[in-house]
């Protein structure tokens, strides 16, 4: 469904990508693990297009869209669960996922989806009426994840969805990730620290440190390898 | 008697209040969604004025009919400013300007007007064009400095190079429209019957400013909040990255609300004129400039509509301590004015320095 090849890009005079290359399969859960400042945030940027490609390709579904500005992507089904949530605070939660159908091609298919997101997470149709700045840690993230499912996606890219939440919301947000799989027939590109959550969830993981993909395989035989392990991921 | 004077004067300013707040909301949305202080803004409420007399002098055409030439000449102007000026020092590699936070707005907001206030007080004594580039030459100095020693801080050597060039900007248009009308101050007569109040009289002119200025902010309301191309503006000013993920074009609302901003801007040149008709000259901006950031900190810089309520704070605050000041002897009461009005900029800046109404 999507595949990178030979990525480079950075900020200004910093190179930050130095030709990762990833495919991500229809249906599956694709991880990315790696200490910080490996690149996975600026990888999945410069794939949303937000940061430009300086050489290699991006292609979804088959098609070049490399150069795409990220609201033509966006229209491809391509969608972004941001580290940091990047919320509209003074926005009620509504409004909130309303914005998420901000594409033409979404707006068709808002008020389906709204019901989905609200099946998904009740205490949102509870609270549709609420600034999303009020809402705590765990429900502002779920709004963040209702909003990018609001842009009627194929593919989701999640950064560090579990950061900052209480082991018990972490499970949570694990579960409904595995739920967007298995029952919205969503692809997922997930990006964690939590290494152990996400080696149970995933169904193929790639290993990135310094910009460059270290190691890859399914789950099993990354955790079979204490080299990996140690020297990348501090388990 | 002193009530009386009182009463009708504030009638006055609240009338006069409206309009510096719709004078204002242009200056704040651009600020609110680029974080951009736009210091040449008066010189484009100086291009609506100009808007406003040429079409009454020269084709006769009351002034509340210029407000959509005055707005389209703005979002022109302001299309043309944007793309030529300022994107290129505000989206580097495509990721937003970072947002600062409602302190730091303050302390910009507070020292772009100390600068101003610096060149205004010392006008007196150098000829202006000597402030102008003292100005400039302190403004890109320090940005210098900052981009050879700041290293992380380039971000503020490229914000300072913004007011470099707005401000630049606005000399730029004032000397252009100098070429095309000289530098004499004019006046137009637009005389549609007044209404007495009994405490004072206010011309229709006037009312009809105030009614104009309410009913932009109103549509400008309504804009912001209940159409989808609204509300993605919105969503840029409160969270670009959040903006982005929700597929709206995050460099063509920045184009889209700084034009805007300016087409709001010239067109309240148009509703300033009907206020007062007179003393239209190619330097008159620069006492709106001054007055529309006491009011954008006022109103908490970075929201319209608390830009609006600013305006009407000011303009009553300015209309009664002018009131008082007259009467008590020895004053001079227009000098005293201008003070209160910095005296109160300083204190908001001090005890809320993000504005009197929570910023949006």
């Amino acid at each position: 469904m999507l595949k990178v090849q030979k990525l480079e890009s950075g900020y200004g005079p910093m190179q930050v990508l130095w030709g990762p290359d990833i495919e991500v399969k229809p249906g599956t859960i694709t991880s990315l693990l790696g200490p910080n400042g490996a690149g996975k945030s600026t990888l999945l940027w410069t794939i949303l297009g937000s940061v430009k490609a300086r050489s290699g390709t991006v292609h979804f579904e088959g098609q070049d869209v490399t150069a795409l500005p990220p609201h033509k992507k966006v229209d491809l089904g391509i969608a972004m669960v941001p580290e940091g949530k990047h919320l509209f605070k003074e926005m009620t939660v509504y409004d909130n996922l309303i914005m998420g159908a901000y594409r033409k091609e979404a707006q068709e298919v808002r008020d389906e989806n709204l019901e989905i997101v609200y099946s998904m997470f009740p205490i949102l149709k509870e609270r549709h009426a609420q600034k999303a700045g009020s809402l705590s840690g765990g429900q502002q993230q779920m709004v963040t994840i209702s909003r990018a499912l609001m842009t009627r996606p194929k593919l989701i890219m999640m950064d560090e969805p579990s950061q900052g939440l209480a082991p018990k919301l972490v499970h949570e947000i694990f579960e409904t990730i595995e739920k967007m799989k298995e029952e919205v027939g969503l692809t997922i590109l997930l990006v964690e620290q939590n290494a152990a959550a996400s080696l149970d969830a995933a169904d193929y993981v790639y290993v990135m440190h310094e910009g460059s993909i270290k190691a890859e395989g399914t789950p099993d035989v990354i955790k079979g390898s204490d080299e990996i392990k140690e020297a990348y991921l501090g388990m | 008697m002193l009530f009386e004077q009182l009463s009708g004067n504030l009638i006055q300013g609240l009338v006069l209040g409206m309009v510096y707040g719709m004078a204002t909301m242009g200056l704040s949305l651009i600020f609110g969604v680029l974080q951009v202080v736009n210091v040449g803004h008066g010189a484009f409420i100086m291009v609506g004025a100009f808007t406003a007399l040429t079409m009454f002098q020269a084709m006769g055409v009351p002034p509340v009919l210029a407000i959509p030439m005055a707005f389209i000449i703005g979002m022109s102007l302001g299309m043309l400013f944007y793309y030529g000026a300022v994107k290129p020092l505000v989206s580097p590699s495509g990721i937003g300007i970072r947002k600062l936070s409602a302190r730091g707005k303050g302390v910009i907001a507070g020292s772009v007007v100390g600068v101003i206030l610096l060149m205004w007080l010392t006008s007196g004594f150098f000829k202006v064009n000597i402030a102008i580039y003292l100005f400039l030459g302190i403004v890109f100095l320090y940005a210098i400095a900052l981009y050879i020693y700041g290293g992380r801080r380039q971000d503020k050597a490229a914000e300072l190079a913004t007011l470099l060039v707005t401000f630049s900007v606005g000399v730029i248009l004032e000397e252009v429209v100098k070429q095309l009308f000289t530098s004499e101050a004019r006046g137009y007569n637009w005389d549609i019957g007044k209404i007495d109040l009994g405490i004072t009289v206010l011309p229709y002119t006037k009312l009809l400013a105030a009614m104009g200025s309410l009913a932009i902010a109103v549509i400008l309301y309504l804009w912001f909040n209940k159409t989808r191309a609204g509300m993605a503006m919105r969503s840029v000013v409160e969270d670009d990255v959040g903006a982005r993920v929700c597929g709206v074009n995050v460099d063509w609302q920045y184009a889209l609300s700084f034009s805007l901003g300016i087409g709001l801007t010239v067109t309240s040149g148009v509703l300033l004129t009907m206020f007062i008709p007179v003393g239209i000259n190619p330097y008159m901006g620069g006492p709106y400039t001054l007055k529309a950031f006491v009011i954008a900190v006022l109103g908490g810089l970075a929201s319209p509509y608390g830009a609006f309520f600013g305006g009407v704070v000011f303009g009553l605050l300015e209309n009664g301590s002018y009131t008082l000041f007259a009467n008590i002897p020895g004053l001079e009461p227009f000098a005293m004015t201008r003070f209160f009005s910095f005296v109160m900029l300083l204190v908001i800046l001090l005890i809320r320095p993000t504005g009197l109404l929570k910023a949006k």
